[in-house]
């Protein structure tokens, strides 16, 4: 076959380059490391998603160390939770799944992007080194109000970080002169132990543990919630001395808090004494 | 007249079936070019006139009419126009011709009519569903059966084609086949393999499904066997643009082809490697094997070598005609080239773009690097510099020349003629390096409102507003271009006056000729055959372990039919109320 001089140079150009291309993206694959997104997912069947022990729940998880999971569902046209906040210098497993059309998890800007098909689960490693907000989008078309999809991703300072949640729950009301409790319970999604102080405070004081919270007073607990558990947490109050009105009170747990107010009513008017 | 020997002069028949396909062709591309200036102005908040919802049927329309109607209407005439001339001989039988155009263009309108029903409410169809048509999104099966008929239409214009060919062969079993038909043979060889996916995708799976023949699908074996031939497709639409830069270009530019056999060399390469390189779109896919997408990733760099072969190969071509037309010198030469003549300067400048979107395409095939890219805007400002400006202004750079041809006519405004191919470079310049840079700080594609409540974007050079500045004025101006092409058009078929002065109906020669590579590179059957090998090695285990782990109709995937009438509040409820 007849090739001119120039052209066969060029195609030994073309040749160079094409193979170069291959070589540095090979290079990236076993050097650095760079995974793609591949079948270790698996696959799931949609209707099941709120069985699944994984996306039940979703959310972040501590798997130990500086290593964390993060679950996400997917669905037209919002992500479940649709913020999730991980430590820097930390290494977070993305699960993401579809309950409906094929969506995309994508933190802009950066190349933490997935495509999200239904039946299938897709796994990603990322790693964080600096703290800092992201955007959250979806940019596959999943329907009419699919630019209306999106999320947040907060990298925290390592010491800023913990996966404690609150939670209360309190009658709104009680008689003067009943007493009450106020239910707190926390959960710990570290992979170990949280110990830590329960403080209910009404109005402004500070009693001991085990003692009924009388008015204007504060009282703690200690408490050791397990690794990926919850503890719920009672705290006793005697209305007795607080004088009809409202009263606000606030749980603290680990520096997270939960609040609301209770309002004494005299006993004829009303009110459950003992919720 | 009599010395007049123009394409409608040698082949009256056939002219009119590729004026006719030409036509469906520039409808589509009026239609589709306007839906893009909408999307160009909501997009960036410009000018929105539709609700955000709209948007999608827009899309939807856009991309279907311009990557689908457009192009491969374009194709058929042109490929037809190939074939005849280059075995000097008509189609075997004009009705048949007649009708595989009837039948695509069935298929056109049926598509047409169920997408328009997403935005108007006397039609009860919907096909929101993007180009793409991802399960469990379900369209009315009207779009798929449309699909289909398009799909066959253009399978039985190959067979008119091969048909020819098998006439001409016999009368003359001694002699190479022509440049322009080898051309057309081996890109209808690959279309015929890729498009397999696409039709077993529907005719298996999506129209059974939308009929309620079945009850669920897998969405990735879907979405696989669509990208089965959704990359040969972007080929599909290119290669007559290629054989156009090939057999026009050289000789509009003065000269000869540089080289016959390695045109045909690219040609097989394209036959050969079109097909098994689809996965490199789902690199972010779930449920496909790194290693699988390893193997696209491959298979895509080594197919840059045909298009990088075709850059040495026009320019060479078009060297040779500036100095043949007295030219000289290092550079310039460029000016002895025929600039005013808006048939080459729509090709060339297609040509100097299509290198840039070549650049990107790149990009895009990095396995790693993708991961930043896919789905932003970089991608649509890719393929606006190759199907949208490759393909599309060298498909209208070469109506300049075929018009004439097909009508006897001569163009009604040269000068406006330049100045819409130059025009749409312009327009393309500002949209498209503007959505490149859109696409690397994470703009997406294919959304309304890329405007988000919580976060903002952060170019790195530049702003927001400067790049939506760019589309939306990018987008002005090419769409004023198809506005200048189409009426040069209509009055050039209309208002044109009969010429005598019609060139001759012929392509450029060749430097080297077809005597100066083996025979085998003729072998049609040697080569499609490695292709089949080739699509088997790529495709077979990543199929295989789609339907293994989900099985062939999915885990009991429910459909979703796209409606405009659902309230986001209400969907959000919804979505709470699903939750544990």
């Amino acid at each position: 076959m007849n090739i001119h001089t120039y052209e066969k140079t060029w195609l030994a150009v073309a040749m160079v380059l094409i193979v170069g291309f291959i070589a540095t993206i090979t290079y990236g694959a076993v050097g650095p490391g760079i995974a793609m997104i591949d079948d270790d997912g698996g696959t799931i069947d949609p209707d099941t998603i709120n069985d699944d022990e994984r996306f039940s729940d979703p959310g972040v998880t501590h798997v130990g160390g500086n290593e964390y999971e993060a679950a996400v569902v997917a669905q037209a046209w919002a992500y479940t939770p649709s913020e999730i906040t991980v430590p820097a210098n930390s290494t977070v497993t993305f699960y993401v799944t579809s309950r409906d059309v094929t969506h995309s998890y994508t933190v802009a800007g950066t190349n933490v992007n997935t495509m999200v098909v239904p039946g299938q689960v897709s796994e990603m490693t990322v790693e964080f080194d600096e703290p800092g907000e992201y955007g959250i989008l979806c940019n596959e078309y999943c329907g009419a109000y699919h630019h209306t999809m999106e999320g947040k991703l907060n990298v925290v300072p390592e010491d800023e970080f913990d996966l404690t949640e609150l939670s209360t729950e309190a009658p709104d009301e009680a008689q003067l002169g009943n007493q009450t409790t106020i239910n707190t319970t926390v959960s710990n999604d570290m992979n170990y132990d949280l110990e830590t102080t329960a403080t209910l405070e009404i109005g402004n004081q500070t009693v001991e543990q085990d003692q009924t919270v009388e008015q204007d007073q504060t009282v703690e607990q200690d408490v050791t919630v397990p690794a990926h558990g919850s503890e719920t947490l009672e705290f006793a109050v005697d209305t007795t001395d607080f004088g009809t009105g409202d009263h606000d009170w606030t749980v603290t747990v680990d520096g997270h808090e939960g609040s609301g107010t209770l309002t004494v009513t005299n006993a004829t008017e009303g009110g459950d004494g003992d919720a | 007249m009599a010395m007049r020997n123009a394409y409608i002069d040698q082949f009256p028949e056939e002219a009119r079936v590729i004026r006719a396909a030409l036509w469906s062709s520039f409808l589509a591309l009026m239609i589709g070019g306007t839906l893009g200036l909408i999307q160009g102005l909501h997009r960036t908040n410009v000018l929105r006139f539709i609700p955000s919802q709209d948007y999608y049927t827009v899309l939807t329309a856009h991309g279907v009419l311009l990557v689908i109607t457009f192009t491969i209407f374009f194709l058929v005439g042109i490929f037809t126009w190939a074939v005849t001339t280059s075995l000097d001989r008509g189609v075997k039988d004009i009705r048949f011709t007649w009708g595989w155009y009837a039948m695509m263009s069935l298929g056109t309108l049926l598509v047409g009519v169920s997408i328009l029903g997403g935005v108007v409410d006397q039609i009860p169809m919907n096909a929101d569903v993007l180009y793409t048509f991802y399960s469990p999104f379900q369209a009315h099966p009207a779009f798929y059966v449309g699909f289909v008929l398009f799909v066959v239409g253009t399978w039985l214009a190959g067979f008119d084609w091969f048909r020819t060919w098998w006439a001409w062969k016999k009368d003359n079993p001694d002699e190479r086949i022509p440049l322009p038909t080898f051309m057309a043979l081996t890109t209808m060889l690959f279309w015929y393999l890729s498009s397999i996916g696409v039709a077993i995708s529907i005719l298996a799976f999506l129209l059974p499904w939308s009929l309620g023949i079945i009850d669920s699908v897998n969405p990735l074996l879907t979405r696989t066997l669509f990208w089965f031939f959704g990359h040969p497709v972007v080929y599909f639409w290119l290669m007559p643009a290629y054989m156009l830069w090939y057999t026009m270009l050289p000789k509009l530019s003065g000269g000869k082809l540089f080289s016959d056999p390695l045109a045909r060399v690219v040609f097989v390469l394209f036959l050969i490697l079109s097909t098994p390189v689809g996965i490199h779109h789902q690199y972010l896919d779930p449920g496909i094997a790194e290693g699988f997408k390893f193997i696209a990733m491959t298979n895509t760099m080594f197919l840059l070598l045909p298009s990088l072969l075709t850059a040495f190969t026009v320019v060479a071509s078009m060297e040779h005609g500036a100095r043949q037309r007295g030219g000289e010198g290092y550079l310039s030469w460029l000016k002895a080239l025929p600039w005013r003549d808006p048939a080459f300067t729509g090709m060339a400048l297609a040509g100097l773009m299509f290198a840039a979107g070549g650049f990107s395409g790149m990009i895009n095939a990095g396995l790693s690097i993708n991961y930043l890219v896919h789905n932003s805007w970089w991608v649509v400002g890719h393929f606006h510099l190759t199907v949208g400006t490759a393909v599309a202004l060298t498909f209208m750079a070469a109506s300049y020349w075929f018009i004439p041809q097909l009508t006897g006519k001569e163009i009604w405004n040269r000068s406006l003629g330049l100045v819409q191919v130059v025009l749409w470079f312009i327009g393309m310049t500002f949209m498209s390096n503007a959505m490149h840079r859109a696409g690397l700080f994470g703009i997406p594609r294919r959304t309304a409102e890329p405007q988000y409540e919580g976060f903002s974007f952060d170019p790195a050079v530049g702003t927001v507003a400067e790049i939506d500045a760019q589309v939306a004025l990018g987008a002005a101006l090419l769409t004023l271009s198809v506005y200048l092409f189409i009426t040069n058009m209509v009055l050039t078929t209309i208002g044109g006056s009969t010429s005598d002065a019609i060139p001759d109906n012929t392509y450029a020669g060749t430097l080297s000729g077809p005597e100066d590579s083996p025979a085998i590179i003729d072998n049609l059957k040697l080569w499609t055959s490695i292709a089949v090998v080739l699509v088997i090695i790529a495709y077979s285990l990543p199929l295989a372990s789609i339907i293994d782990a989900g099985g062939l109709f999915g885990p009991g995937i429910d459909p979703w039919k796209p409606s405009v009438v659902v309230d986001p509040s209400l969907v959000l409820e919804s979505v709470r109320g699903v939750m544990p």
